[in-house]
């Protein structure tokens, strides 16, 4: 009985909860949000809210074609990697006190499943045989291996910080960073976090592809890029994934630095304990708030105030400021500042 | 109710894809003042994508020469259904000045079926708008035709053979235009390169200038107006 | 029991010599050959009960000659567990190779000769991880490296095959020559060859002899495993040597070298504990793999990057045995065995292009993927287990290291452990990258015109391939099971030296010298990884979108609409070119040609930012076999003075 309870409770987790609904819905509204910000930060009225959804759907009502030259199963198969891949990274990441599996994954798990997404679109694209999306590729992956180096050490920053804080020198897992902040106040209020948030900060719009970093996806130079050859379903789960992807990277963000404000919900809610359904209610509402302020400083203004780089451009970024600012956090959180 | 869903979306969220089919520019940068801070052809859910494969309206501008004739078509089949194809400026409907010429191929509508005409000469940027909007109707009629021959497949073949031509979307001014012979305009006039991707400073302009106040009242044609 | 380890060696020689005599025919050759291979594999496996799972040593005097007196005179072989984890690794990818072989090698002239060589490589191979004795250690190496030299020239017709056994054999000399003259200053100062006895002996006489005997055999087993300034070589040798031949070699020859310095350090000398030697090795390591995997990024052809790669892997492992904690042991052997696996997979994915197609330049081959289906899934496998990503195996032992490396660097408070780390990380994403390059430029993109008749290899190939990439996903799914039963007996037998010492000599025998063993055998680690509920996860995702993109009836609808609205306007046109163009790749609107992206220049952007560094790189491999002998006797030279100074 409590096992067929338990597998409904994982399915709903899954399915529903921080699983493929809300990563849906959130990802959606969130990417939703950007393009309207976009617009009013450039005076124009911009699309409604609601537009990726209307994109979405339409996209699902289009015909589906696939060139010739084209590997079909890696072509067709390789978005819905991707977006399952994006959903399970999702489910890994705490909620403040609330996290849907404990005990399945650490911060290089999630490291590595960031690279799943990427991956994927990748192979999707070599797939295509474009030499568009030829071109496409080559630059995500240059993307990925730029974003990499100062993202490990953001996390090692962070692992470091923590592990040093809770006793045991080392603290990987990702649910311990959370609960540590929730009962300890967040890691974004330390000297030492700080150059590593900002890193984490700029990494956000280089990861999720958006504007001063998408020479992969130059629609005016290299027609889309990797997604040269895509059009209707498996164009809509890519669209979906990286509208996730936006909500992962927030998340993220939230998990590692902003931990403490679970903390802070609950002890003003519930008098000190955690848990309660109204808390819990709320504590979304805040995470969603959350992401759609990050989403707004580090996507949608980067995106309204800068123009695209060139691809080494977007590498010497990276691999120089960027990184800088992660080495110094991490050098800090060594000596224990 | 899904197939309600995806035929209100096919209506709201056009991606258009801008074919060049030896057009002197004027047009296309007509077609990037609309979605300039000024006139925001966004709010409607336009966005310029660079790939055929992803567009559900086809933007050709140009008196469609015979070089790029068969680039034009090709490019246009590689659009996926549901799409709506749109011409812009006179050029594609009738040759404009254009006409006679000896490497002229068009008007577009010998070889495919065009859904809305936007006359001009370039047509300003509320016109096109216009016709856009038009061709949104338009766009998604053709995806309820779709839901619903996907829902009585026996159906089908009644319900989406037939490309509906739609109305023009602004009075024909092609031959107001002083239709000049063919000597008059040598083949350089019209370049003769193929279809091209949207111009590559649509996007940067979009994003970058805000408010270009030179769209609207500078190079606004007497005739092309708004209907 | 006690036989097995010579019958497992002496399976591989008389096969070897069998063929010779009877091998004119194929059937008796093929016969020889998966018998030969098979037995020792059947024999290591019978030996995982003993000596893994009751964790005995096995040792076995040849002629009964059992020491006398504390001196231990006869010829002697030892199975601990880290012998026994090399010898399967080895005899697995042996039987792979060879079964591989069997429809590979047979366009070939002078069969015969090639088994014969192989065995030859296998059974010294298979002699010097179960060897007991330092002389009978060097015998095998002889053995090895000539074979070794002989089979990369085998296909001597091709170019830069001669060239290449010349380069390995004038380096491989210098090191084999090293391990000589290390095992003779040895036996000057402790006038014994045998292991247990040496490791007995040595940890108390650390002076100036000693210390430059172990820089000797230390940089000569470097040239087996081809690390850093050893590594064009194996470039060389790789890109001439047959497909299987280069499994031998990265998977088995370089697991020689490794074997060897971690059998030197953690059982012979007992320097690990000493933090300038594991620096040492960590730097070693860390050197090796981001050397390795730069210069893989920028060549453009299939072996040779496969090649540089496989050094890459083997400084993931040195690192990690540098580290001297169980952890790092145990985590350096998983990937050690993975490396193995999926490498030997590559390659032979390698040389099932080479051998459809006839070359394996990047820049000439494309589209594979859909004339070699399986091939490119096989392909696949191995790339994402080498570049680590989840579920396959390279990510559980990568994983593994950077918790390792981390934990190293947080326990001893030396920040130099965290650059291993951070090396380790950035150098699996340029892995990734490096196939990523692979697979657009061989299996995806497009395919040029010559190889439209092109087919999937040959069943016989196709099972090496499968059996490799089952075990790839197999040791990735279920880490724990790997580690408890496999690395991490290995990792407390090169730990705990004295247990070896007194299954040899007599127990009590180490501790009248003075040695003990302090072993923290368990570990913990600082994260969480358990694939089987992620992949759950993940497989209940992928159903659930599969099913909703099963359930939208759109695709047929949209494939009705499309044949009659298209036609229309083509057949207006009159040319019918326009409706061919629908499912054509997307030119602009030009008709569709042959442009594939790939090859050399296909991560220009990163290249770009180093190409100070790519420039150097590209002048210091200068293919003149006089510098590269240089480079070795200058790392030998440096090896020494680090070890004259430090110990």
């Amino acid at each position: 009985m409590t096992v067929i309870l338990d597998g409904l409770k994982y399915l709903a987790y899954i399915l529903i909860f921080p699983g493929f609904l809300f990563c849906f819905l959130s990802g959606m509204l969130l990417c939703g949000i950007d393009r309207k910000l976009v617009a009013r930060m450039q005076k124009r009225v911009g699309p409604p809210i609601l537009q990726p959804f209307y994109d979405f759907f339409k996209l699902l009502g289009k015909e589906t074609i696939v060139p010739s030259a084209a590997n079909r199963t890696v072509f067709l198969l390789a978005p819905l990697v991707g977006l399952a891949a994006q959903v399970v990274l999702q489910l890994f990441i705490p909620i403040f006190s609330f996290s849907a599996f404990r005990g399945v994954a650490d911060v290089i798990v999630i490291l590595y499943l960031l690279l799943i997404p990427a991956l994927s679109v990748i192979l999707g694209a070599a797939a295509s045989g474009s030499p568009y999306a030829g071109v496409g590729l080559s630059r995500e992956m240059v993307t990925v291996l730029a974003v990499e180096l100062p993202l490990v050490l953001v996390l090692l920053a962070v692992a470091k910080t923590v592990g040093n804080a809770i006793g045991s020198g080392l603290c990987f897992s990702l649910t311990d960073i959370v609960r540590y902040q929730v009962r300890n106040g967040s890691l974004i209020t330390r000297l030492s976090m700080l150059p590593a948030a900002a890193a984490m900060l700029l990494i956000i719009p280089g990861e999720t592809g958006s504007h001063p970093f998408d020479a992969a996806e130059a629609e005016t130079e290299i027609c889309e890029g990797m997604l040269a050859e895509y059009s209707g379903k498996p164009l809509a789960v890519y669209k979906l994934s990286s509208a996730v992807k936006l909500l992962t990277m927030t998340t993220l963000f939230v998990a590692l630095f902003l931990g403490g404000i679970g903390g802070g919900i609950d002890r003003v809610l519930m008098g000190g304990t955690a848990g309660g359904s109204i808390a819990f209610l709320i504590e979304i509402a805040v995470l969603f708030l959350l992401c759609a302020l990050l989403v707004a400083v580090c996507v949608s203004l980067v995106h309204a105030v800068t123009a695209r780089l060139r691809i080494e451009q977007i590498f010497k970024y990276y691999w120089t400021v960027v990184t800088g600012l992660a080495a110094l956090s991490l050098v800090m959180a060594w000596y224990g500042l | 109710m899904f197939e309600k869903l995806i035929s209100e979306s096919a209506g709201k969220s056009p991606w258009l894809f801008h074919i060049n089919a030896g057009s002197c520019n004027g047009c296309d940068i007509e077609l990037v003042a609309v979605l300039t801070p000024r006139f925001d052809a966004e709010r409607l859910g336009f966005r310029l994508t660079g790939s055929p494969r992803q567009a559900d309206i086809v933007v050709v501008t140009g008196p469609v020469t015979k070089q790029s004739l068969p680039r034009v078509l090709r490019a246009i089949s590689q659009v996926p259904e549901p799409r709506c194809i749109v011409t812009m400026g006179s050029c594609p409907q009738s040759g404009n000045v254009f006409r006679g010429s000896y490497s002229i191929a068009g008007p577009l509508s010998k070889y495919v079926d065009v859904d809305v005409d936007v006359a001009g000469c370039a047509p300003k940027p509320e016109a096109v708008i216009d016709g856009l909007a038009l061709a949104l109707k338009i766009l998604q009629e053709k995806s309820a035709k779709r839901s619903k021959a996907a829902k009585a497949p026996a159906a089908k073949a009644e319900a989406t053979a037939p490309e509906t031509k739609a109305a023009e979307a602004a009075p024909e001014k092609a031959e107001a235009a002083p239709a000049e012979p063919a000597a008059s305009t040598p083949a350089e006039a019209a370049p003769t390169t193929a279809a091209e991707a949207p111009a590559p400073e649509t996007e940067a302009q979009v994003s970058e200038v805000p408010a270009p106040e030179a769209a609207a009242p500078a190079s606004e044609p007497a005739e092309g107006g708004n209907n | 029991m006690t036989h097995f380890p010579i019958l497992a060696i002496m399976a591989y020689f008389l096969g070897a010599f069998l063929i010779v005599i009877f091998g004119r025919n194929r059937g008796v050759r093929n016969t020889l050959g998966f018998l030969a291979t098979a037995c020792p594999l059947v024999l290591m496996i019978a030996l995982v009960k003993p000596v893994i799972l009751s964790g005995q040593t096995i040792a076995y005097w040849m002629g009964g000659r059992e020491p006398a007196g504390g001196y231990a005179i006869g010829i002697a072989l030892e199975v601990d567990a880290l012998g026994l984890f090399f010898g399967l690794l080895i005899a697995t990818a042996v039987f792979v190779a060879m079964l591989y072989s069997f429809s590979y090698m047979s366009h070939d002239d002078n069969e015969p000769q090639y088994y014969t060589l192989f065995l030859m490589l296998c059974g010294g191979v298979m002699g010097l991880v179960l060897s007991g004795d330092l002389f009978n250690m060097f015998i095998m190496i002889e053995i090895l490296t000539f074979a070794a030299v002989a089979l990369t020239a085998f296909r001597n017709t091709a170019t830069g095959a001669l060239e290449a056994a010349f380069k390995y054999l004038v380096v491989g000399s210098i090191g084999s020559s090293c391990i000589l003259a290390g095992t003779i200053m040895l036996y000057a100062q402790a006038h014994t060859l045998n292991f247990a006895q040496l490791a007995a002996f040595l940890p108390g006489h650390l002076n100036r002899a000693t210390v430059i005997a172990y820089a000797l055999l230390f940089i000569g087993f470097c040239t087996k495993a081809f690390l850093v300034p050893f590594h064009p070589l194996a470039a060389d040798a790789h890109g001439a040597a047959p497909a299987p031949v280069s499994v031998l070699i990265s998977g088995v020859l370089t697991k020689s070298g490794l074997y060897g310095i971690i059998r030197l350090s953690y059982i012979l000398f007992r320097t690990m504990n000493l933090g300038t030697v594991q620096f040492w090795l960590v730097f070693l390591g860390s050197v090796s793999m981001f050397v390795c995997v730069t210069m893989a990024l920028a060549q453009h052809d299939f072996k040779r990057l496969l090649a540089f790669h496989s050094i890459s892997q083997i400084g993931y492992v040195l690192t990690a045995a540098g580290l001297a904690t169980a952890l790092g042991v145990s985590s350096g052997l998983y990937h050690a065995m993975n490396h193995t696996l999926f490498k030997g997979l590559l390659f032979l994915c390698a040389g099932a292009v080479l051998h459809e197609t006839g070359t394996t330049d990047l820049d000439r081959l494309g589209g594979l993927s859909k004339k070699m289906p399986q091939t490119t899934v096989l392909f696949l496998i191995g790339a994402f287990s080498i570049s680590g990503v989840p579920p396959f195996n390279g990510f559980a032992s990568k994983w593994l290291i950077y918790q390792a490396t981390y934990q190293k660097a947080v326990e001893s408070g030396n920040i130099g452990f965290l650059f291993a780390t951070i090396t380790a990380l950035v150098t699996s994403t340029m892995t990734l990258a490096s196939f990523v390059k692979v697979t657009q430029s061989v299996f995806f993109g497009q395919l040029p015109k010559e190889y439209e008749n092109v087919k999937e290899v040959s069943l016989g190939m196709r099972l090496a391939m499968g059996i490799l990439a089952l075990l790839c996903i197999l040791t990735g799914l279920f880490p724990g099971f790997v580690t408890t039963y496999l690395t991490e007996p290995a990792a407390r037998a090169a730990l705990g030296a004295n247990s070896y010492i007194n299954a040899m000599m007599g127990s009590g025998y180490a501790e009248s010298f003075g040695l003990a063993d302090t072993l923290p055998v368990r570990f913990v680690s600082a994260g969480v990884w358990s694939p089987i509920s992620w992949l759950c996860v993940l497989m209940i995702m992928l159903l659930g979108v599969c099913i909703v993109a099963v359930a939208s009836r759109y695709d047929q609808v949209s494939a009705l609409a499309a044949s009659e609205a298209v036609p229309a306007p083509a057949a207006r046109y009159g040319s019918g070119s326009a409706a061919e163009g629908k499912y054509e790749l997307f030119y602009g609107g030009e008709e569709a040609v042959y442009s594939q992206v790939g090859g050399e220049d296909l991560f220009w952007g990163f290249k770009h930012n180093w190409r100070g560094y790519f420039r150097f790189m590209h002048e210091l491999h200068s293919g003149i076999v006089n510098d590269y002998a240089l480079w070795a006797v200058v790392a030998l030279a440096l090896a020494m003075l680090y070890a004259m100074v430090i110990l």
